[in-house]
């Protein structure tokens, strides 16, 4: 499965490859737009010197950790967006299902944006400016958490674009609100947790993972205490969380597709 | 003139028909809008004045701007690029009107909709939940001013941004630009108010800020007296100059379509 998952993505590459100058544009692009918006952050804290008591330094690693797992999900899970809506409009959701392969698979396969890679360059330097201010003690557990939970974040950013396109069994097309909790979650994050109100920090921690995706792990590495009680151990739950939840939106595609009725045009 | 009062009022329509489109635009604005409410309500603290906004005014922009986002304040929409690209420009311009005026009319009934309505709803759940501000009647009238300039300032800057497209196959790179520039220098994404003295005085000089920034300061009533009539004429300033911009850009795609062949 995933010798044929590299062959239909690494025909995907060479074919965005073959327009250079756009690529690398548009991975320019990329870097620039998300890399503006950390400035915006980091003008705002030049005028007030703390948010909740984090520091500039400590909202790059709240920034880093989403923003790396969430172009990592826009890189590999672009399928499930708008190739997939067209599928629906159009009706060609019917050969995905005539194929002696798994449909889930091949949407996921249908998709591959490596130029998301600038936005990921971008987070992974804000990541590098938080390591470079912090006074972290390192252990081996510290440095095994940061790849764990960049991968966790990716799957929660996963499980919440499958849920999205799913819901396109039912609408035909993709529910703009799905943005709120994709995009929107991706901003949530970029702040603590702890300044939210008790609705979004029950709702982003227990019904939509997305807290999950960076709260706890800053938590951890920082050596803070959440002021509602959140433990910092709660990090290592984190892959067990991304895992149910991406698990919970698969149930959910497969009752998607037992519901599919064809365009019909 | 008769014409174009129609076109925007089909368009008026036509974004009304689209009900699930706008509840779910509102519910993301309102959504990022809590999100950026929070934020403030924290950085702020224990309260104060921060380069001369309290916590109320920043909360009130924050929600100002989610409110602004449909009518062209935030980013641009790539409507008149694509059908560049398709080829289907062609019918549009073969068709016994201005082109400017077809497509701005198609604009304004839109904007007008997006405003009235998801605007209005944005901010109201602004006001009920995070106590956004009410203007004063006073600058409520003003308000209406600065926001039907903008429009006009901001259409015409989205116009020679989709015309590009005449020139480059592929104008994503140009419109993602464009894009970032006006998010940044308008105050879209931040207040003016908060930007070091150097960058805000650049962003002073361009002609983004007539597009949400301004509008938004009205509002808020932080413009009274000379400064007000000052910043209604910097904006119709910029609604002229970047009209006579846009049309300048428009002759000379004509030319390149009529040496295409068409």
């Amino acid at each position: 499965m995933w010798s044929l998952y590299w062959r239909l993505v690494g025909a995907r590459i060479r074919a965005q490859m073959q327009y250079k100058l756009s690529f690398w544009l548009e991975l320019l692009g990329f870097a620039l737009t998300t890399g503006l918006e950390f400035s915006v952050v980091a003008i705002l804290f030049t005028r007030f010197p703390s948010l909740g008591g984090w520091h500039i330094a400590e909202i790059a690693l709240l920034y880093g950790l989403t923003e790396t797992s969430f172009s990592l999900t826009e890189m590999i899970g672009r399928g499930f967006d708008a190739p997939f809506e067209i599928m629906m409009q159009r009706g060609t959701f019917d050969t995905v299902l005539t194929r002696p392969l798994d449909g889930f698979f091949q949407v996921l396969a249908s998709e591959f944006q490596l130029r998301r890679l600038g936005r990921t360059a971008q987070a992974l330097a804000v990541l590098g400016f938080a390591f470079s201010q912090l006074p972290i003690s390192w252990t081996p557990a510290k440095l095994l958490l940061i790849p764990l939970s960049v991968l966790s974040g990716t799957v929660i950013y996963m499980g919440l674009f499958i849920i999205g396109a799913t819901i396109c069994f039912w609408t035909i097309k993709a529910p703009e609100v799905i943005n709120a909790f994709t995009f929107g979650g991706n901003a949530l994050a970029s702040y603590p947790l702890s300044i939210y109100n008790r609705l979004i920090r029950t709702v982003f921690l227990f019904i939509i993972p997305v807290a999950f995706v960076n709260y706890p792990t800053a938590l951890l590495l920082l050596g803070r205490s959440d002021p509602y009680g959140l433990p910092a151990w709660s990090a290592w739950a984190a892959p067990l969380v991304a895992l149910i939840f991406v698990s919970i939106a698969r149930g959910f595609w497969h009752i998607g597709v037992s519901k599919y009725t064809s365009a019909g045009s | 003139m008769r014409l174009y009062y129609e076109i925007a009022l089909r368009s008026f329509r036509r974004a009304a028909t689209y009900r699930s489109a706008y509840i779910a635009g509102l519910l993301t604005n309102a959504f990022f809008g809590a999100v950026l409410s929070f934020v403030y309500l924290g950085i702020y603290g224990a309260g104060g004045s921060v380069a001369g906004l309290s916590v109320h005014d920043a909360v009130s922009y924050v929600w100002i701007m989610q409110s602004l986002i449909s009518i062209g304040s935030g980013w641009l929409s790539g409507e008149i690029m694509q059908t560049i690209r398709s080829g289907d420009v062609v019918a549009e311009l073969s068709r016994p009107w201005s082109f400017y005026g077809y497509w701005m009319s198609r604009a304004i009934g839109e904007r007008a909709f997006n405003l009235l309505i998801r605007g209005s709803l944005t901010y109201l759940i602004g006001f009920l939940y995070f106590d956004a501000r009410l203007p004063t009647s006073d600058d409520a009238l003003a308000f209406t001013a600065a926001i039907i300039l903008a429009i006009v300032v901001s259409f015409a800057y989205s116009f020679a941004v989709n015309l590009s497209a005449f020139w480059l196959i592929d104008s994503t790179g140009v419109m993602l630009i464009a894009n970032i520039t006006l998010g940044f220098f308008s105050g879209f994404l931040l207040p003016l108010a908060f930007f070091p003295p150097a960058l805000a005085a650049v962003a002073r000089a361009l002609p983004f800020q007539a597009m949400a920034g301004l509008p938004a300061q009205v509002f808020l009533g932080q413009l009274k007296g000379a400064a007000l009539l000052w910043a209604l004429l910097l904006q119709a300033f910029w609604a002229v100059a970047l009209t006579a911009l846009a049309l300048v850009v428009q002759r000379a795609a004509m030319r390149k379509v009529v040496i295409q062949g068409g």
